[in-house]
């Protein structure tokens, strides 16, 4: 009882504080001094306060606490123990929590001197109405110290699934911080409305938060495709499930964002559409956070239902108003005096790329919620696939490549044909000569051939841009500034990008699906991978018990297994094996065994001679380009997030 | 001219946020999954004993009806959200040759009372404090419900809180 006790009341400081910092910023706009830094603080605190004894209430398998009971047995390991935080809904708004006013500190720390500017002043008090949100929440229908009243010497355990990867300590904090993070933008985006101040320097400011989101999201979704390959077994890394959907549409309306502001910073286009992607992008993380949490659709993510749907859908609803109200009030002060003179200059090129993304993010919502809007009308089930979401991504990823191959060489204002073809020749015919090889070679899928092409032009515009931005910086004797220079991270990610891009298309075209069945010691050729199969062995620990195939890929080992965690007693879960290299994966399940089944968990398959196993084998190639990628996206926004600030921009 | 955009495009966004809020809202979770269970078309394992409220309850006696058994514990979460779908399901198939029986185990039995109490549940519960009943019926984690047919064979399994249209919709399935 005594931690149910500790961690209601550091909630409930936190949400006094929130509240208090609402009620002393609406004083600070009227000129008062500003106390944000000491509410913000104060309900970190709280938070903290709050996390720690779930923490400690988790580590010490402390079943006192619903919660632990649920999520926690005695046999669970730390890490898995820690990860356990989110491995439900009532911890993860702790997780959100804290990361919320973590960042709302910062913020505050951030703009310190300017505290009583009334546009940091309204963005504080937004930021703290929506961590004040979040902690409601707790406080409120979703606690997570409930009292256990029984007595338990057991606890439940984790998710099966969750206690299978060590991916899961950082893919739903990366999810998370870049969730939480698009919350800066939007506060400021607010502020800038209410204040009427849209025209100085707050939305290049705030790119830099909303790189500093991008990449922690980025690199989220990235992970969570790893952990997902890695952990179902299907052999694949994206489903287009409503959850991967719901955090994919804030992404792209970010990326979005990203690039349109760097158009009103140079050219001072685009004021109202840039404040609706800020409003869109947050919104988006809310309406994410309830496809989530609320288990209305079909999810593989479905780990826990709740009751806070109304609860996130009326703060969605109340955040897009709330936007869409105060655009539609300062619409005429917002709108540009000027145009884009000519649609393939570089803000031309920006403007199709903003439509390229927004129009992508509107099919993944109407393919999301479809299935919601087709049984109301009709009253039937159905499930919008893959092939609906492929036949969009495909002709919007080969477009975005080109404008990635063009935007970066593209001057802004002009069009001149003539010099683009200088900046872009060499990669055009380096893209061609790969091309030329590739058919050579006998490739002929006609996706792989177009992705080649315009990745290497791609490619080519952004190291084009980095050599430029090398070079003017050795000419001033100072090579340091390049990596701080505006485009470097930027061109960094595009890099990042065409590399992902190259492991999406090749490796999901290419893919080679087979099933085999081996006795034991019998060997086979699979797709140009010899694959045998030695027998069986078994692992037992007090956290699981593991049924393994001892299977050599090329002589190297691999042991795909059928897992069945202690305590929740649940499902078997297949564990897949992968041996991973710079050309191909080859990614091996258990998928049966023969004859009475004595093995535990696997499937039995009747038709198969006692001993034998089969074996599902896939063949990737270039699958690890995927997470070498996003690893370089990830690297892209931290030197885009650290670059120089934008006075020193001004001033040099 | 272009004032008049923004006021139009802004309309319309509103109006979709509200018609897209209201749709979700009214959305009931569909998290509960059918599964396969080896009980299924077996003869349901005996369930006899007293209720929380009182009275004794015997599985047995119940043939002839629909008996729906859902296995809760008071600490769930998921329990709590379906504890309500429950009620209105009891309540309106009260006359329908429908039985509910709530199972409680992995519990207290006062958490249990106060759980039943907080909701006002109108079918009967009983306590499972050994676990044998859920020994008997393969089940691991609440809530787990059961759908037994008037000839006391278990119809169906499903795992997860259940809305009350799907709980229509499997005693719709048995009758026919």
């Amino acid at each position: 009882m005594i931690l149910t006790w500790l961690g209601r009341i550091a909630l409930d400081v936190a949400l006094l504080a929130c509240a208090g910092g609402v009620v002393a910023q609406s004083r600070t706009i009227r000129g008062h001094r500003s106390w944000a830094l000491w509410w913000g603080s104060l309900a970190l605190a709280g938070v903290v306060g709050a996390v720690g004894v779930m923490q400690f209430a988790l580590i010490t398998h402390d079943f006192s606490l619903a919660y632990v009971a649920e999520n926690n047995a005695t046999f669970t390991p730390l890490i898995y123990s820690i990860t356990g935080m989110w491995s439900a809904l009532e911890g993860s708004l702790l997780l959100w929590a804290l990361i919320l006013t973590g960042l709302t500190v910062a913020v505050i720390r951030h703009y310190h001197r300017e505290a009583t500017d009334a546009v940091v002043a309204w963005a504080t008090l937004v930021m703290f109405v929506v961590g004040g949100f979040f902690i409601l929440l707790m406080v409120g229908p979703a606690d997570p110290f409930l009292h256990n009243p029984a007595h338990f010497l057991q606890g439940a355990g984790p998710n099966a699934l969750l206690q299978d990867n060590p991916l899961v300590a950082v893919h739903p904090p990366l999810l998370y911080a870049g969730f939480v993070g698009f919350s800066v933008p939007f506060a400021f985006a607010i502020a800038m409305l209410v204040t009427g101040r849209v025209h100085d320097r707050w939305p290049l400011e705030q790119r830099r938060w909303t790189v500093l989101a991008w990449g922690a999201l980025s690199v989220g979704i990235v992970l969570g495709a790893w952990w997902s390959y890695q952990v179902l077994g299907w052999g694949g890394f994206w489903g287009w499930d409503p959850v991967e959907n719901a955090a994919l549409l804030p992404w792209l309306t970010a990326t979005a964002y990203i690039h349109s502001v760097i158009v009103q910073d140079r050219r001072g286009l685009f004021r109202i559409w840039n404040l609706s992607l800020a409003v869109a992008t947050f919104a988006f993380t809310i309406l994410g956070t309830f496809f989530t949490r609320s288990g209305v659709l079909q999810s593989v993510h479905a780990f826990s239902s709740s009751t806070l749907g109304p609860a996130l859908i009326g703060f969605f609803a109340l955040s897009v108003g709330a936007g869409v109200a105060l655009i539609a009030w300062r619409g005429d002060q917002l709108r540009s005096p000027i145009g884009v003179d000519h649609p393939a200059s570089r803000e031309g090129l920006f403007v199709a790329n903003n439509i390229l993304f927004v129009g992508f993010a509107f099919v993944v919502l109407l393919g999301t919620v479809f299935p919601l809007l087709y049984e109301v009308v009709n009253g039937q089930q159905v499930t919008v696939g893959t092939p609906y979401f492929a036949a969009a991504a495909a002709p919007v990823g080969v477009a975005l490549l080109f404008l990635m191959a063009l935007a970066p060489v593209v001057s802004w204002r002009t069009m001149d044909a003539a010099l683009l073809w200088t900046r872009v020749r060499i990669a055009a015919w380096a893209a061609l000569a790969v091309v030329v090889v590739l058919v050579a070679s006998g490739v002929r899928h006609w996706s792989v051939l177009a992705a080649a092409f315009l990745s290497v032009g791609a490619a080519g515009a952004a190291l084009r841009t980095i050599r430029g931005t090398f070079a003017a910086a050795r000419r001033r004797g100072d090579l340091g500034s390049a990596w701080r220079a505006p485009s470097t991270g930027g061109m960094f990610v595009h890099l990042g990008v065409v590399v992902l891009s190259l492991g999406i298309v090749v490796s999901t075209s290419y893919t080679a699906r087979s099933e085999v069945t081996l006795a034991e010691n019998q060997r086979t050729v699979i797709d140009g991978q010899t694959v045998g199969f030695e027998g069986f062995s078994t692992l037992s620990t007090p956290l699981e018990k593991q049924t393994q195939l001892m299977v050599t890929v090329d002589g190297q080992r691999l042991r795909p297994a059928i897992t069945t965690f202690h305590g929740r007693a649940s499902q078997p879960v297949g564990t897949p094996a992968i041996d991973s290299n710079l050309l191909r994966d080859v990614y091996v399940t258990f998928d049966a065994v023969g004859g009475n089944g004595a093995t535990s968990g696997a499937q039995v398959a009747t038709n198969v001679p006692a001993g034998s196993v089969v074996l599902g084998v896939t063949v990737e190639p270039l699958l690890s380009w995927l997470w070498i990628g996003g690893l370089m996206v990830g690297a892209g926004s931290a030197l885009s997030f650290a670059r120089r600030r934008h006075r020193d921009e001004v001033a040099s | 001219m272009k004032r008049h955009l923004v006021l139009v495009v802004s309309a319309i966004v509103l109006a979709a946020v509200v018609g897209l809020s209201i749709l979700l809202v009214t959305r009931q979770p569909v998290s509960a999954t059918s599964v396969p269970s080896a009980l299924v078309g077996r003869s349901a394992p005996d369930i006899a004993g007293s209720r929380l409220s009182g009275g004794n309850f015997s599985l047995a006696a119940e043939r002839g009806k629909i008996v729906v058994v859902n296995f809760f514990a008071s600490w769930c979460g998921p329990c709590h959200v379906e504890e309500p779908n429950l009620i209105t399901f009891a309540w309106q198939q009260r006359l329908k040759g429908v039985v509910v029986l709530g199972v409680v185990f992995n519990d207290t039995l006062a958490a249990a009372r106060a759980f039943d109490a907080e909701y006002g549940t109108n079918y009967p519960s009983m306590g499972d404090l050994a676990g044998s009943l859920a020994f008997h019926y393969g089940v691991t984690s609440p809530p787990t419900t059961f759908i037994i047919d008037p000839h006391g064979h278990v119809a169906a399994e499903y795992v997860g809180p259940l809305s009350t249209a799907q709980l229509t919709d499997a005693v719709a399935r048995v009758r026919a």
